[in-house]
């Protein structure tokens, strides 16, 4: 099989550039760069890597988002980094034709593919809530992870279950992991994830011939250890306290912070705020709009988005702690007050009945 | 109506008082309601920051300063609350009652009951205690110490989220944070553990406030002091 | 036996069965069956949605100021036009008026996002049905650079281009690792380019796909991101500051030439690639007149990109509105959304179940409960079905009708209707491109005319950009910078109960979003899209729908590699997520499947 180095030179690409896009490859790898030669060392050497890239119940803005990115190019990815042998919205391929592959990938290439998955089963009424090739597209996803050498869960709902397992989850979706539990599997969380972060992740692995160092929730660390709030360009407007107050207010023409209207930044892990959207052109907060949180576990269920604190719906009724507790202590304050008048009256009784014995 | 409960009727009529709250319970009490008006009044405008300042940002440092008294009391409720467990455990026998709630004991239940009743007019006189009354017990148990312990645990783990994962908050917390993934949700806890402390601050001071005047023992005084003096006659549990 | 259907498609299943599961390049999960007679001719069609994911149920009882963002997820190829839809229906039912500014922000993203999805669409989910890959490795480069040349300016076109493609492709080929490419149905007696224009044609396959990542930047600037730009209820997100302090926080005159820029670049693209590419692959192809289907009945419109900001009315919208019946082009019907008699939904063959006595449902007053069930005539089981019985259910598609009538929605509607409107915009275009290839109107209604309208479209859409953007910066010279309005942005300032429905021409067809908000909060959301009523199955009468129509008489001219039914459905640019819905989870139990 050829390597990526050779299916490069293919492309026509020259040695110079070759070992340039080495260095953008570790740079946006985060690498610093001595670690260049090692990256080109890499690609020379090895041959490309089929990708079973399944689709189960989604929306394919991760298709989409992977196609956005720009360094490096998808056609880059596609033709010469990996072998996307599967791709449901790509693939010439269709009917028998199309799950035939499957089938030869899973037996010529044994422990040696990645299986990337974009979207994810569901469970409920046998699932058949998404078919496949006529059958259920759990068996698709088992069948081709079974002999891959790691399991890529591309966005939210591979991840964590996204849209469609929302409350009250009707198709009872459930991420990868949990039906795949003896591979190890990358979350690369996002509603869709950054075009850059997939294709670095990628990268990552075809560069170094080894999955990324993942965290404790088996996120890249690289892309998903660090707030959008931390690397925020408007964290200066939130420390001073300067908010927008209300949609277009002079605090939006002026950049301020969009905490008050409910940016979930503090509490995302994605590199949005870094590496930001379409070729580092912006990201939600730039453009004026709080972060919805979309690579967070249930970001769904933590709605209102434009409310800074979430609604609490196991208490009955949607609301939030402030609420539930200004309620409570105001409730209690009419409590005390009631209950210091009747006590004031009854002691005013006593004092009185014990006038009397005293009489 | 009901009587007095089945208990050991030990008239001490002679016992005007005693010195129960030592020293460090009192400092603790005092220092951990600062903070505790400190952290709620900064958490809350955390969470529901002030109306926007203008101009130049680096003018301005509110959610700063905000944050940081936030975090300074945060740490003095912390170690105020290692240091009074571990007063609980050399101290006299008054530091330990707020740390367990002793309903194995059945006369405990009985006059926590009795208690209740008398908060809710139905007995005619308050029984006097030298330490907690049960139901005050029963309150700083479920009101206070679990909301504070919850309240320090999501704290911390939110602060490991801004020192990041390589601090030792985040190794110490990070299991917290599995248990919800999305760290949103400690904010919600946190807050709503916040209300509940708010709750029992409210009750806290009204009772006692109350019972001053209207149980025959002293409160307020016995917190600044450490003695707790009987003004009228009743039996004194211990 | 045959029979014709009562809107008079003739039906014969007695044929061979085809099986077409997983249809791909499109989104989603899609299945055809097909029955052919003897010469290979399809005589009956099924088209089975094959999946659904509930979020018209998940949005229940949500704000419904979030409702954009839940939509906007049920489709990511045509990002953004179930969030616009959405936005519409909140504002509509809340009887919110946005500024100009934010309508013309709108128009642009909206175009934007039609130019990058059939750009996407024609090279990326379509050209294969048309463009034998690996035939371009015997083409003549210079040939190739001649035939390029003569079609258009288009700089990309020397001959030592296209010789050092075709190498790389050659070699590519020659690796064994076909990727994308492989089990292609290449050297399919259908494929009719000579190997120069299949040549040309990879070369901008692989163009256009680094290309359409920067339409969508226009999504970046005014939405913060794309796929799934922001969307805001009452206006757009996004400030203007052109020249105050903290401009860079804003859109201002950087982020505009950022705009500016990548529409000029995006209607070189589609005037010298696209269009060319379009008209040089039709003449090729411009005797296989197959597919046209229901689009010589029945066609509608919703029409879209209102000039003015809040006004609805036909000739405000820059995209017509209207329905055309029974091939009449004479008389164009109006539409409208809330009238309870015209767009209703049929459940008969569709997986999901009505109360009793129940034939159809206006959208605010729908109900989605499922209820799979195969019929008697099924081959194979639930978890592994080889035959579908479509006298039966047989699809998580409903079937939407107008006035019982099956529609066929899309660009080819819109063109037909502007057409036949005798809106010059839509006319003059039509007539060039019938010129050119030296074919009569008739031509237009087929799978042919389907690809080629939505070029049209693609070409109308990119410069009528250059013209709302145009708009833009007029409203900014008067000194109008307003982009939202919040009057009724708290919810304590709504009505008790409020309905409301928002319409967009979505690249596919007429999308429309109902939504019914009482107490502040979503009381029933339903959205009736474009492949749902291209996609859906028959109704209760028999009616069958456009993707089955669109396939019947089509000869396949290998069965075992039925080229000819992917390039008939991918004329319509299917989209699964989108046309499939969601359940009603109450009195429902569910048998989970075990993972072992």
């Amino acid at each position: 099989m050829e390597t990526f180095y050779e299916a490069m030179r293919r492309r026509g690409v020259s040695r110079r550039r070759f070992l340039k896009f080495c260095t953008m490859t570790a740079a946006s790898l985060g690498l610093p760069p001595a670690m260049v030669p090692e990256v080109a060392r890499a690609l020379e050497t090895k041959p490309r890597i089929p990708v079973l890239w399944l689709h189960g119940l989604e929306c394919t803005c991760c298709s989409e988002s992977f196609i956005r990115s720009a360094h490096p190019l998808a056609t880059d990815v596609v033709l010469s980094m990996i072998s996307l042998d599967y791709h449901n919205t790509l693939m010439a391929a269709a009917g028998h034709q199309a799950e035939e592959i499957i089938a030869e990938i899973t037996t010529n290439h044994k422990g040696r593919y990645i299986v990337a998955v974009e979207g994810n089963p569901p469970l409920g009424d046998d699932g058949v809530y998404c078919i496949v090739g006529g059958k259920p597209f759990l068996h698709q996803l088992q069948e081709a992870c079974r002999d891959a050498m790691a399991v890529i869960a591309w966005g939210t709902c591979a991840s964590w279950g996204c849209v469609q397992a929302a409350r009250p989850n009707p198709t009872q979706a459930v991420p990868v992991h949990e039906v795949i539990r003896d591979k190890p599997v990358i979350k690369v969380p996002g509603c869709p994830p950054i075009a850059e972060v997939m294709t670095g992740v990628l990268s990552y692995i075809l560069t170094f011939g080894t999955l990324p160092e993942l965290d404790r929730q088996g996120r890249p660390k690289m892309f998903y250890s660090q707030r959008v709030h931390d690397k925020c360009y408007r964290r200066a407007h939130f420390d001073a306290g300067q908010f927008v107050e209300r949609w277009d207010d002079d605090g939006a023409r002026m950049g301020y912070c969009l905490y008050k209207m409910g940016c979930r930044g503090p509490t995302t892990y994605n590199a949005c705020s870094a590496t930001e959207w379409n070729d580092g052109l912006s990201f939600p907060i730039k453009s004026g709009h709080g972060c919805l949180g979309c690579s967070e576990k249930d970001f769904w269920d933590r709605g209102p988005f434009y409310n800074r604190l979430t609604d609490i719906d196991q208490f009955g009724i949607e609301k939030n702690a402030d609420e539930i507790g200004a309620v409570a202590a105001v409730a209690a304050g009419a409590a005390v007050a009631g209950h210091a008048l009747v006590s004031a009256g009854q002691r005013l009784l006593q004092k009185r009945g014990s006038d009397d014995d005293n009489a | 109506m009901t009587g007095q409960p089945d208990l050991p009727d030990t008239q001490m009529e002679s016992l005007r008082g005693a010195y129960v709250y030592e020293t460090p319970v009192r400092l603790w009490h005092w220092i951990n309601a600062l903070s505790v008006v400190v952290l709620s009044i900064t958490g809350y405008l955390i969470g529901v920051p002030l109306p926007t300042t203008t101009g130049d940002a680096s003018e301005w440092y509110v959610m700063g300063w905000m944050r940081f008294f936030h975090y300074v009391s945060a740490y003095v409720f912390t170690i105020g609350l290692i240091v009074r467990v571990w007063w609980a455990a050399v101290g006299n026998r008054y530091a330990r009652q707020m740390f367990y709630l002793p309903i194995w004991r059945r006369s405990w239940v009985s006059e926590l009951l009795y208690q209740l009743r008398w908060m809710l007019f139905a007995e005619r006189r308050s029984m006097l205690y030298l330490g907690h009354n049960p139901l005050a017990n029963a309150m700083m148990f479920t009101l206070f110490l679990i909301p504070s312990v919850i309240v320090t645990i999501t704290g911390f783990a939110m602060y490991a989220e801004a020192s990041g994962h390589e601090s030792w908050q985040y190794a110490a917390f990070a299991w917290f944070i599995d248990l919800w993934v999305n760290t949103q949700d400690l904010h919600t806890i946190h807050r709503l553990a916040m209300w509940v402390i708010v709750l029992f601050a409210i009750a806290h001071i009204y009772t006692a406030v109350r019972e001053d005047i209207m149980s025959g023992q002293s409160m307020i005084s016995t917190m600044v002091n450490g003695e707790r003096l009987f003004k009228g006659r009743g039996v004194i549990k211990r | 036996m045959p029979t014709t259907t009562p809107n008079g498609f003739p039906l014969d299943a007695s044929g061979r069965r085809i099986v077409v599961d997983p249809i791909t390049r499109i989104e989603g999960h899609l299945r055809i069956e097909v029955n052919v007679d003897e010469q290979n001719v399809i005589r009956n069609a099924a088209s089975v949605g094959a999946l659904w994911r509930g979020i018209e149920v998940i949005l229940k009882g949500r704000d419904p100021r979030d409702a954009w963002a839940f939509v906007q997820r049920i489709c990511g190829v045509c990002t953004g036009v179930h969030a616009l839809a959405s936005v519409r229906a909140i504002e509509n039912a809340l009887s919110i008026r946005i500024p100009e500014n934010a309508n013309t922000v709108r128009n642009i993203m909206h175009l934007a996002l039609t130019v990058h999805d059939h750009l996407v669409h024609f090279y990326h989910l379509h050209a294969l049905d048309w463009v034998d890959v690996l035939s371009a490795l015997q083409a003549d480069p210079r040939a190739t650079s001649e035939l390029a040349q003569s079609l258009s300016p288009w700089p990309k076109s020397s001959p030592g281009y296209f010789r050092d493609l075709q190498a790389r492709l050659k070699r590519f080929v020659e690796s064994g690792q076909l990727g994308p490419f492989k089990n292609g149905y290449w050297g399919h007696p259908a494929y009719r380019l000579p190997a120069e224009a299949n040549l040309m044609a990879v070369a901008h396959y692989l163009e256009a796909l680094d290309f359409q990542k920067e339409i969508v930047k226009i999504h970046a600037i005014f939405g913060g991101k794309n796929p799934h730009p922001n969307w805001l209820v009452g206006g757009v997100p996004c400030t203007i500051n052109l020249d105050g302090a903290g401009a860079i926080g804003a859109i201002n005159m950087e982020r505009l030439n950022v705009v500016s820029t990548i529409i000029d670049q995006t209607a070189q693209f589609i005037d010298q690639v696209y269009l060319p590419d379009l008209t040089a692959i039709a003449s090729y192809y411009k005797d296989w007149l197959h597919g046209g289907g229901l689009s010589r009945k029945n066609l509608m419109s919703y029409g879209d990109l209102p000039y003015h900001a809040n006004d609805d009315s036909a000739g405000n919208l820059l995209l017509p509105r209207g329905v055309i019946l029974n091939g009449n082009l004479n008389d164009i019907q109006d539409v409208s959304l809330h009238d309870p008699e015209q767009v209703r939904e049929h459940v008969t063959h569709a997986w999901y179940r009505y109360p009793d006595g129940v034939d159809s449902l206006h959208p605010f007053d729908g109900v989605t409960e499922p209820k799979f069930e195969l019929g008697p005539q099924t081959v194979g089981d639930r978890t592994n079905i080889v035959a579908i019985d479509e006298g039966a259910k047989y699809s998580w598609i409903k079937t939407p009708r107008w006035r019982g009538h099956a529609m066929e929605v899309g660009p080819l509607a819109r063109y037909v209707i502007g057409y036949a409107q005798g809106r010059p915009d839509f006319r003059e275009p039509v007539d060039r491109l019938l010129r050119t290839l030296d074919v009569p109107l008739d031509a237009l209604f087929s799978t042919l005319g389907r690809t080629a309208a939505r070029g049209l479209e693609a070409q109308w859409a990119v410069h009528q950009m250059k013209r709302q953007y145009e708009r833009l910066i007029t409203t900014l010279k008067a000194g109008d910078r307003t982009m939202a309005n919040t009057d009724h942005w708290e919810p304590k300032t709504w009505p008790a109960v409020a309905r409301g429905a928002g319409f967009v021409e979505a690249p596919r067809g007429a999308l429309g979003h109902w939504a019914v908000i009482e107490d502040g909060k979503i009381a029933n959301y339903q959205c009736v899209v474009p492949t749902t009523w291209n996609a859906g199955p028959r109704d209760g009468k028999g009616n069958i729908g456009a993707y089955e129509a669109a396939l019947l008489g089509t000869p396949l001219a290998d069965p075992e590699r039925p080229l000819e039914i992917l390039r008939t459905i991918h004329s319509f640019d299917p989209c699964l997520a989108c046309a499939t819905h969601i359940v009603d989870t109450e009195g429902r139990e569910l048998v989970s499947v075990k993972v072992s």
